[in-house]
């Protein structure tokens, strides 16, 4: 069945959150349905943190609600939020455990028998590449390996939803690789996933779905090629450079626009009507003296669809994460 | 190089104003610890509430009076008049400030004045064993004040008595002196009338008696010679007759033979024909004979004596005696009036029983500082344990993960909580063997019992765990404000030193806190020796503030969104 049309195994309806007077999340709603995985993209201090948090029911939403397989969780607290697998993003494991202990105690709270945890522990270590390491302390592994580690006690009970809190933090390539794989596994199996990110390209290389958020606020929902529509298919062009702007400038330009300077001075981003601008911008930099010293094109993507939605980059990072 | 020095203090003075934990260290823990202590040890240098002090007297004499006086004069207690000696050991058992109780029994007063040995009793609780060695000195001292009061009074009789003693003993010997010298002379001069008299009278009866003797003597001899000479002439005329027999039978003898020779002759051959010869005349009889050979019996002589020494031959009259002058002695004696000896007082001491019937009065200081340290490291421990895992486990999120299963953070909680009193109470077990085995501390009538006070106080402390983790806020606060409310509970708790030491408001306090009932239970099972139902209450006070601090720690926590 495409998972399109099968009901959302999650959902949060209408959730706002606020921390004092900040407002974290502000009516959002979304939701994941069974073998898909919906990525949830914003920059840091988005909300992201705080929307797998309240999904995963461990925060209570000021406003709004939650539903897992359609029902409140308050309605089976066991059985329901047992559906859950949360992978935060900070290493929720215990150091001085092995990794071994580590799966063994989560797959015992999330309510696995002795010997459904025996197995699912061994298969999980299998999965994410620690079986040869299982009997060695947490603190002992590589930051790769403990990203590795804190995903198996995520998913060591076989979660129908999966929570994924930018589970690739920090992680080399190889590492990532397992990571990403095995949450398409799963996704496959039919395990519904939330995958936040800011990592634009995982977003677009893993996600069925993409969940655009910025400053408590969904501001897009579909899939990666209707997100970079929406963001109107342009290219983008990087500038470095070193002088004085001149003062009318980009504007003279019919269809460029700077978007905000993301790398600070001596650093321009802008919008193109087409690539056959890029010769005509630098030339006129040069003549009104201004050095280019480096440029770059980029193709229409999540990014540009964000930018083209919120007039900032998603790697702004002026703002701490919540 | 001094730009650099400058720079560096004024960014380490930044610092040390933005961490509230080093500053708290630094001024807050010390104040902390230093007014819990001035309070609680102020009683030892001085600033004394006084002390509690019950009394019986059973006596109600002058030692007494003189003892409920002094001790009504004492700053340092407040005597309390009580009526029997088993409500002053139930003060002593049960209230703060009463380390020991007096009793003065009954006749204590006039064992004291016969100059014998009499004790106070004292009621003591061994757990205040310090305050009981301070009020001893004291009621010591105030013993050894009316003794000596007594005594000096005593003294001041005496000697007035001795002075009159030996004016009336000086006077007496004079008297006596003078009757020694009149009796003296009347005895000689009877001694010698009675010795002339015996003389006389023995004399005149020695005489007579000889006279006597003599006429009888002779009167004997007579008799005796008479009787011999009878005896002699009888045998005499035997003896004639004898020799007249014999001198015929002599003759017949011959005029026999010559017969014989004659017939012989004539008979020739028929000489055997011849007659028997002619008889002999007959001899003497036999009773002659007999009587001839009895031996001569002398006569027996009388060998008594008249008696005539009788008693009434000597009539010695001795002359009367000089009469002794007992009229004027008597009068002498009669004013010999000593004034009443005064006997010296004797020694009060004192006589220590356990204010508990069963109890010691010597308590072996391990018996305390056992169970006191051994509840300060679990504090310690439980405190700093249960909050910095709480906090751990807030910081590498695994709090989190686990609620993800839908386990309420409460049972959560719960479950550390108890995994921790377990630990608690084991360490308490092997804290108390380890004392048994090495410091031979007394484990009380009921060892079992001792696991009341260790729940119980290892629950609370578990609990109040959370609190300070919800209290903290942040793991670096955990160790400053967890060492610090641990030492202040463990010492206003009593578990440092007695709880008498402090303060009524800190006694208050104390209350309040479950050291102050664990340390009880302990004290009273091992010390007072009391059974397990004396530690009912004080267990479920202890469970009850556990109770309240888990409470307060999960409500906290929950609070902070956890």
């Amino acid at each position: 069945m495409n998972p399109d049309e099968r009901a959302p195994i999650l959902e949060a309806i209408g959730i706002s959150k606020s921390y004092g007077r900040r407002l974290a999340l502000d009516n959002v709603t979304l939701g994941v349905r069974p073998g898909e995985i919906a990525g949830l993209l914003g920059p840091n201090g988005a909300g992201k943190t705080t929307t797998l948090s309240i999904l995963s029911t461990v925060l209570r939403p000021d406003s709004g609600r939650v539903l897992i397989q359609g029902q409140p969780p308050a309605a089976d607290p066991r059985g329901l939020c047992r559906m859950l697998g949360l992978v935060p993003q900070s290493l929720a494991l215990y150091p001085t455990l092995s990794a071994a202990q580590n799966v063994w105690h989560f797959a015992r709270v999330q309510g696995l028998s002795r010997a459904e945890a025996s197995k699912s522990c061994a298969q999980v270590l299998r999965e994410v590449g620690l079986d040869d390491r299982a009997d060695d302390p947490m603190h002992s592994f590589s930051g790769g390996l403990k990203r590795r580690l804190n995903l198996a006690c995520g998913i060591v009970h076989r979660p129908a939803i999966l929570l994924l809190d930018e589970p690739t933090v920090g992680v080399d390539l190889q590492s990532r690789e397992q990571i990403l794989a095995l949450v398409r596994r799963r996704a496959d199996a039919g395990a519904g996933v939330i995958y936040s990110t800011h990592y634009m390209e995982e977003a677009e290389r893993l996600c069925d779905r993409v969940l655009l958020i910025d400053r408590g606020r969904l501001i897009a929902d579909g899939s990666v090629d209707e997100l970079i529509s929406l963001g109107g298919g342009r290219p983008r062009m990087e500038l470095t450079y070193r002088g004085q702007l001149p003062a009318e400038w980009p504007e003279s330009f019919a269809g460029v626009r700077e978007i905000a300077p993301a790398g600070g001075e001596g650093i321009a981003t802008l919008e193109m009507a087409s690539l056959a601008q890029v010769r005509d911008v630098i030339q006129q930099l040069q003549a009104s003296g201004v050095r280019v010293i480096d440029f770059s094109l980029h193709s229409p993507n999540l990014s540009d669809a964000f930018i083209a939605l919120t007039g900032r980059t998603l790697r702004d990072n002026s703002q701490e994460a919540v | 190089m001094l730009r650099a020095i400058w720079l560096t203090i004024q960014n380490e003075a930044r610092l040390l104003l933005k961490d509230p934990i080093v500053l708290f260290m630094l001024l807050l823990a010390p104040v902390v610890i230093i007014a819990v202590a001035g309070y609680s040890l102020g009683n030892l240098y001085g600033n004394a509430n006084a002390l509690q002090l019950p009394l019986v007297d059973l006596d109600r004499g002058e030692v007494a009076t003189g003892i409920v006086d002094a001790l009504r004069r004492e700053h340092s207690v407040a005597l309390e008049l009580v009526n029997n000696p088993d409500e002053a050991r139930r003060m002593v058992s049960r209230r703060d400030r009463t380390p020991l109780a007096i009793e003065i029994p009954a006749g204590t007063s006039e064992a004291v004045a016969a100059g014998g040995e009499a004790h106070l009793i004292l009621f003591v609780d061994p757990v205040r064993r310090i305050e009981v060695n301070a009020l001893e000195l004291r009621i010591g001292e105030l013993c050894r004040k009316v003794t000596a009061s007594a005594q000096a009074r005593a003294q001041t009789r005496l000697a007035a008595s001795r002075s009159d003693l030996q004016k009336k003993l000086q006077s007496l010997a004079a008297a006596i002196k003078q009757e020694q010298a009149q009796v003296r002379q009347q005895m000689e001069q009877t001694q010698a009338k009675v010795t002339a008299s015996v003389h006389a009278q023995t004399a005149a009866v020695l005489e007579r008696a000889g006279e006597d003797t003599k006429a009888i003597v002779t009167a004997r001899e007579n008799q005796a010679f008479a009787d011999v000479k009878g005896q002699l002439s009888s045998r005499e005329a035997i003896l004639r007759d004898i020799q007249n027999y014999l001198l015929e039978l002599k003759t017949s003898q011959r005029a026999f033979e010559d017969w014989l020779t004659l017939l012989k002759a004539k008979a020739g051959s028929h000489a055997s024909d011849i007659p028997a010869p002619p008889g002999f005349p007959a001899p003497p009889s036999d009773a002659e004979l007999a009587a001839l050979a009895k031996p001569i019996t002398l006569p027996a002589i009388d060998p008594s004596m008249p008696s005539t020494l009788a008693p009434e031959m000597f009539s010695v009259s001795i002359p009367k005696l000089p009469s002794i002058r007992d009229g004027d002695l008597l009068g002498e004696l009669a004013h010999f009036r000593i004034a009443q000896v005064p006997t010296l007082p004797g020694g009060l001491g004192l006589f220590e029983q356990p204010a508990t019937r069963g109890g010691a009065v010597v308590v072996n200081a391990f018996d305390q500082y056992v169970p006191g340290f051994g509840v300060t490291f679990l504090l310690i421990g439980m405190l700093l344990g249960i909050s910095l895992t709480v906090f751990d486990e807030r910081e590498w999120g695994t709090l989190k993960r686990m609620q993800v299963s839908g386990a309420p953070l409460a049972g959560l909680l719960l479950g550390k909580l108890i995994a921790r009193f377990g630990v608690g109470t084991v360490q308490m077990i092997l804290l108390f063997a380890v004392g048994w085995a090495l410091f031979g501390i007394s484990l009380g009538r009921e060892p079992v019992a001792l696991l009341l006070p260790m729940i119980g106080i290892s629950f609370a402390a578990a609990s109040f765990g959370l609190v300070i983790a919800a209290v903290a806020r942040a793991h670096d606060s955990v160790m400053p404000l967890g060492a610090v409310t641990s030492m202040a509970m463990s010492a206003i708790g009593g578990c440092w030193w007695p709880l008498d030491f402090e303060p009524g408001w800190m006694r208050a306090v104390a209350r309040c806190l479950p050291t102050t009932w664990t340390m009880q239970s302990f004290n009273d099972l091992m010390i007072r020796d009391l059974s397990v139902s004396a530690v009912m209450w004080p267990f479920v006070a202890t469970v009850g503030l556990g109770i309240i601090y888990l409470a307060a720690g999960i409500v906290a926590m929950l609070s902070l969104g956890e």
